[in-house]
């Protein structure tokens, strides 16, 4: 997905028994959707701190995390295994399951942890990793995602739109 | 002393587990050779017995055993000592392999299963 095209709607089961599309997060100024899993440890790596940054926006800013993994092959991606893991963390955003993997193809992502980063309007300002160091958070220098949204909040256009998501590809169905 | 390191080249992590194995040798004062092997095809996954990258034995046994997750091509989580789980493992559990094989290492519990 390029930087500047618009968010595609989706319609999604989520960990909470509800069904979400985008008209669900209409009222925040800034979406941050991202593709997730359970088994990655990369997403594990992120865990704390994905959570940390949503509920430090949660005002403002709607995260909303996607699995798109194959659970047949990846069992512990299973969506009663989504539920029992955004119940553990409490999770502080829906956690949805994207069982057809049409939503991955359709915003063209690869990896977990993937980050997109709407405005307003809903178009795409910042696409890829969360910061700049997944394996020692206390030496971030940069924070991409944190950065995108404090510049959209601020109605300017992040300084950085796209970084390669570093993570595990996404398992897609034979 | 025989060490390999395989890896799926989809996962980022096999640079800096080799970086890390290297730093845990000379660390231990162990000069042996590395056999690097990529592992691109779920038939040489289960043929290596791979459960995922980086999948790092000495002596043919696994520096963190995960006995019960399947051969497949992805990244695996490492557990650290401080709880928390990782795509490498950590220069404390390589270092303890090394140990735990090498003629004057020490016993063999530095092994831990993870369930993820």
């Amino acid at each position: 997905m390029e930087i500047g095209q618009s968010a595609y709607d989706f319609e999604l089961p989520g960990v909470d028994g509800k069904t979400y599309s985008l008209k669900d997060f209409a009222d925040k100024p800034v979406l941050v959707l991202f593709f997730w899993c359970n088994h990655c440890p990369y997403v594990k790596a992120y865990e704390d701190r994905v959570i940390q940054l949503a509920n430090e926006f949660k005002d403002r800013v709607a995260f909303v995390a996607i699995n798109s993994n194959d659970p047949t092959q990846y069992p512990e991606d299973s969506f009663e295994n989504m539920k029992r893991i955004a119940q553990e963390k409490a999770y502080p955003f829906p956690y949805l399951f994207d069982e057809t993997q049409a939503v991955a193809r359709a915003y063209k992502a690869s990896r977990t942890p993937e980050f997109f980063v709407f405005d307003e309007e809903r178009d795409l300002k910042y696409h890829g990793r969360f910061d700049d160091n997944w394996e020692h958070p206390n030496q971030v220098r940069h924070e991409y995602v944190r950065d995108a949204i404090r510049s959209l909040l601020e109605n300017d256009i992040p300084h950085v739109s796209h970084v390669p998501p570093i993570g595990c590809t996404i398992k897609w169905k034979h | 002393m025989r060490i390999e390191l395989l890896y799926y080249p989809e996962c980022p992590s096999h640079e800096r587990a080799l970086e890390l194995l290297r730093d845990a040798l000379a660390l231990e004062g162990i000069d042996a050779p590395i056999e690097v092997i990529r592992i691109d095809t779920q038939q040489q996954a289960e043929q290596y017995r791979f459960v995922g990258s980086p999948t790092i034995r000495i002596d043919g046994r696994e520096v963190q055993p995960q006995p019960h997750l399947p051969y497949r091509l992805t990244c695996r989580a490492f557990l650290h000592e401080d709880g928390r789980l990782s795509p490498l493992p950590s220069l404390a559990t390589l270092r303890a392999a090394l140990r735990n094989t090498h003629p004057e290492g020490g016993d063999e519990d530095g092994n831990r299963s993870i369930g993820i």
